[in-house]
Formats: C-alpha cells, sequence, structure tokens
C-alpha cells in the first residue's frame, strides 16, 4: 500500500519532469515565453503611457466643459470617442485597426497593438480621472481662482494632483486589466506572452505546463503592480495623517 | 478702490442682489451683516469676480473688472485676497507650499525669497512650528491663520472675507479674530462678512445691513449699533445681539 503511494509519486514527478523538459528546455521552448512577455510589457507599457496621456486630456477637456461650459465641440467629439470605443471589444477594435485602418500599409503589428490597446485605455482612464476632478471641492477651484490662477493652472497645481492621488486605486486596476487585456494580440499575429504558451502547446500537444505557464506569470505580474500600488498609495496619502 | 455701480444677481429665476451701489475707500474696514440668504456672501464674491454679475459693473482700482478679459481678472485677482469660509487650503501641499505656491507660480518671486515671505508670515500669524505640515494636521482655527496668510503672500490690495469665523468651534474664533484686527490695525483695506457683531463694532470703520439682496443702511458702527433706523435692521440686533 505505501509502496504503492510512493511509486505513484515518484512516477507523476518523472512523468512532470518529462514534461517541464519536453515543454520548456527541449529546443530551447522557453525562449517562446521569455520574448512572448518581452512583447506583452513592451505593448502593456506603451498603452499605459497613450492612455494616461490621452486620458488625461480628454479627462481635462469633459471636465472643463462640465464646470465652465468652454470646450462645447472637442467635448461633443470627446463623448463619442468614449460611447464608440467603451461600446465595443477591444479585439474588434484591434482587428479594425491593423486590417481596415492600416490595411495597405505594411506596418508594424507591434505599433498598432500599441495604437489599439493605448486608444481602448485612454477612454477608460478619461472617465476614470473625470470623476476624479469632478470630486474634488469646488472650494479648491474657488481658491486657486481667488489666488489669481488661471484655470488651467488651478487644474495643474491644485486639482489634478488630488484627483490622482483619488484614483490612483481605479487607475492601477485599469492598467491591470490593461496587461490582462493585450492576450488579445495573438489575433493580429503578435507572438506575445499567451501566443507563445499557445505556440508551445502546438508543438508539444501538451496544454497543461505552457498554459499554467503564461497564467503564473500573468499572476506575478499583476501582484508585483498591485504591490507597487500599495506602496505609491501609501506615499502619497501622507498628507491624510491627522 | 471698489466702486460698484448697479450690481444685480441672479442664479436662474432666483434674483439675489437687486441693486447695489457702493464705493469702498482704500483703507476702509467694511463689515457687512445680514440674515442668511440675504447675498451679503454673493455680494462679496462678485467683488472679485468668483460670481459673474448678471447685471451693473465693478470698478477696482479705476479699472471696470466686469469688461475685463479673463487674463485681465486673473491680474485683477492677485490684487484681492479671498479668505472663505471653509479655509480652501491645498491639502495636497505642506503649509510652506500652500503659502509660496502662489507668487511662485506667478513668477513674482523664486521659491527662495517666497520661503522666507512665508517664514515671517507665519510669525505673524504664529504658527512658524507648522511650516512642514499638512492642513489637514491642523485645527480649525490655525487652518484659516493659514488661509490668510496664503492670501497675504500675494500682498493684497484688498482683502475679502467670507465669514471668516463661521465653520470653528467657539474657542478657536477668537484666534482667528485677533489676527484680523491686527491686519485692520496695520491699515489693510478689508470687507468681511460675518455674523461676529462685537467684531464689527470694535474693528469696522462702517458696517452695512443687508437684507433680501439691497443695502439697506449703512453707518459708523456706533450709530449702527446704538440707534438702528431700519425697522428690519432693528429687528435683527435685536435677535443676535
Amino acid at each position: 500500500m505505501f509502496n504503492n503511494i510512493l511509486s505513484a509519486i515518484s512516477a507523476f514527478f518523472t512523468d512532470f519532469g518529462d514534461s517541464f523538459y519536453e515543454n520548456f528546455i527541449a529546443e530551447d521552448r522557453w525562449q517562446y515565453l521569455v520574448s512572448g512577455l518581452g512583447n506583452t510589457l513592451v505593448i502593456t507599457v506603451l498603452s499605459v503611457t497613450i492612455g494616461i496621456i490621452l486620458g488625461f486630456l480628454i479627462a481635462v477637456v469633459r471636465a472643463a466643459y462640465d464646470k465652465t461650459g468652454r470646450f462645447g465641440f472637442l467635448n461633443v467629439i470627446a463623448k463619442i470617442y468614449l460611447t464608440v470605443i467603451r461600446g465595443t471589444p477591444v479585439v474588434v477594435q484591434l482587428l479594425i485597426i491593423y486590417f481596415v485602418i492600416f490595411a495597405s500599409v505594411n506596418i508594424d503589428k507591434t505599433f498598432v497593438a500599441v495604437l489599439a490597446f493605448g486608444l481602448n485605455s485612454a477612454a477608460y482612464v478619461a472617465e476614470i480621472v473625470r470623476s476624479g476632478i469632478m470630486s474634488i471641492d469646488n472650494g479648491q477651484f474657488e481658491a486657486g481662482s481667488s489666488l489669481g490662477f488661471s484655470y488651467s493652472q488651478t487644474m495643474i497645481s491644485i486639482i489634478i494632483p488630488q484627483a490622482f492621488k483619488n484614483v490612483l486605486p481605479a487607475l492601477a486596476n485599469e492598467f491591470i486589466v490593461l496587461l490582462k487585456e493585450t492576450s488579445v494580440a495573438g489575433y493580429i499575429a503578435i507572438n506575445d506572452l499567451t501566443k507563445g504558451g499557445d505556440t508551445i502547446r502546438s508543438q508539444t500537444y501538451e496544454p497543461l505546463l505552457p498554459l499554467l505557464a503564461v497564467a503564473a506569470i500573468y499572476l506575478v505580474l499583476v501582484m508585483l503592480l498591485s504591490h507597487f500600488v500599495t506602496k505609491l498609495e501609501r506615499r502619497l496619502s501622507k498628507n491624510d495623517r491627522r | 478702490m471698489i466702486d460698484v455701480k448697479g450690481l444685480h444677481k441672479s442664479f436662474g429665476d432666483l434674483h439675489i442682489l437687486k441693486g447695489i451701489d457702493e464705493f469702498i475707500e482704500k483703507g476702509e474696514k467694511v463689515v457687512i451683516v445680514g440674515p442668511s440668504g440675504s447675498g451679503k456672501s454673493t455680494f462679496l464674491r462678485c467683488l472679485n469676480l468668483l460670481e459673474r454679475p448678471t447685471e451693473g459693473s465693478i470698478f477696482f482700482e479705476g479699472v471696470d473688472i466686469t469688461s475685463s478679459t479673463e487674463k485681465e481678472v486673473n491680474l485683477i485677482r492677485r490684487k484681492m485676497g479671498m479668505v472663505f469660509q471653509h479655509f480652501n487650503l491645498f491639502p495636497h501641499l505642506t503649509i510652506r507650499r500652500n503659502i509660496t505656491l502662489a507668487p511662485v507660480k506667478h513668477k513674482l518671486m523664486t521659491q527662495e525669497q517666497a520661503d522666507s515671505i512665508a517664514e515671517e508670515l507665519l510669525k505673524k500669524v504664529g504658527l512658524s512650528d507648522k511650516a512642514d505640515q499638512y492642513p489637514n494636521q491642523l485645527s480649525g482655527g490655525q487652518k484659516q491663520r493659514i488661509a490668510i496668510a496664503r492670501s497675504l503672500a500675494m500682498n493684497p490690495d484688498v482683502m475679502l472675507f467670507d465669514e471668516p469665523t463661521s465653520a470653528l468651534d467657539p474657542e478657536m474664533v477668537g484666534e482667528v479674530l485677533n489676527l484680523m484686527k491686527e491686519l485692520a490695525d496695520d491699515g489693510m483695506t478689508m470687507v468681511v462678512v460675518t455674523h461676529e457683531m462685537g467684531f464689527a463694532r470694535e474693528v469696522a470703520s462702517r458696517v452695512m445691513f443687508m437684507d433680501e439682496g439691497r443695502i439697506i443702511e449703512k453707518s459708523s458702527p456706533d450709530k449702527f449699533f446704538s440707534n438702528p433706523e431700519n425697522p428690519r435692521l432693528q429687528e435683527f440686533l435685536s435677535k443676535v445681539l
């Protein structure tokens, strides 16, 4: 009985070892995951950058319209943009940008992915930041005005720093979502992390280990990101001490 | 210094200010009292265009600010300090940065110059030890004194006070009023909306009574409190004194 269990365990580990070797070591298959991870990170970091910049701009335009009635035309455009982007799946947007908008040009696929995910993320960032701006007490705007600051100076020096702090958890969540959403980049044949795992599976006909490995890498990334955000939040909240 | 002509202000159908003509001279300490909803805060907020008048004009140091561009208004506001009921300090900045933000951003001073001004002002308001703390670490009275210091850092020609003690615990009202008295003694032109009748009697060069969007009585504090003419004012004083 005891021997049976022991041999079952050792068989499992022998199998596991074989399988591990087959999936990751043989023919340097681990490199699919490494280069895939590299692409995933590049796409995520660049699209986060686009998302933040564009999202903040849209949010400021929208908030300016809500607060002062200015930028009526830009606000309408922003609203249409938000509705379309948030109302359609990111995969569809990715496919449209690649196969329709850039159909006739030979263009770097990573660039297309960055553009698609960046434009997509900007829409979500914009609404998060706008809600942050609107949550700041009107007295802060008035204090800024009374000191002779223009609307944009008040925004930059007084409102946005406070709004940013308030929406940081929501923003971080958006970037975690974005990191995971880039896993559909394979639709336009980009070798990202997910695609890397899938490539190994298609070569070894073993789905378990490659896909588990992919999932584990995403999980570690997300946990790292969450950890840094918690740290940052703690630093930013130091002026809340009473 | 401030000349108000035919000032009206409506919020939608709500007619708050119903024709105000007033002239405030340099060095005057004008205290405005009146029941809630009489429009005294709105009047004060019109003086630096936090509220845009619906009708009428306001001249500040000879310039019609109601017809000025946004840019000109921002320049004029630098000369008009404002203290709010709820302080409106910037919670994300230290006390020192709260005070130095405006002069530095307006490029009137370097950060070092502004820091030394801030030190002087903090000494004046008796909070030198708080420079590196954040607003939320201070009491209400301390916050309001910092808010006054923040306005003073711009070296304004006039200070507007919008119920500066109304949000304070009773034991903190004194420290803020004392600071305002000091300011008055230094010759600052002040327009104060308040419910502190003692302050009005002691500090004001002129007291105004507002009711239903009009200034219905204005006189020296002596006459205002001991010999009020308008029956509405008599009734008001009998309730608050």
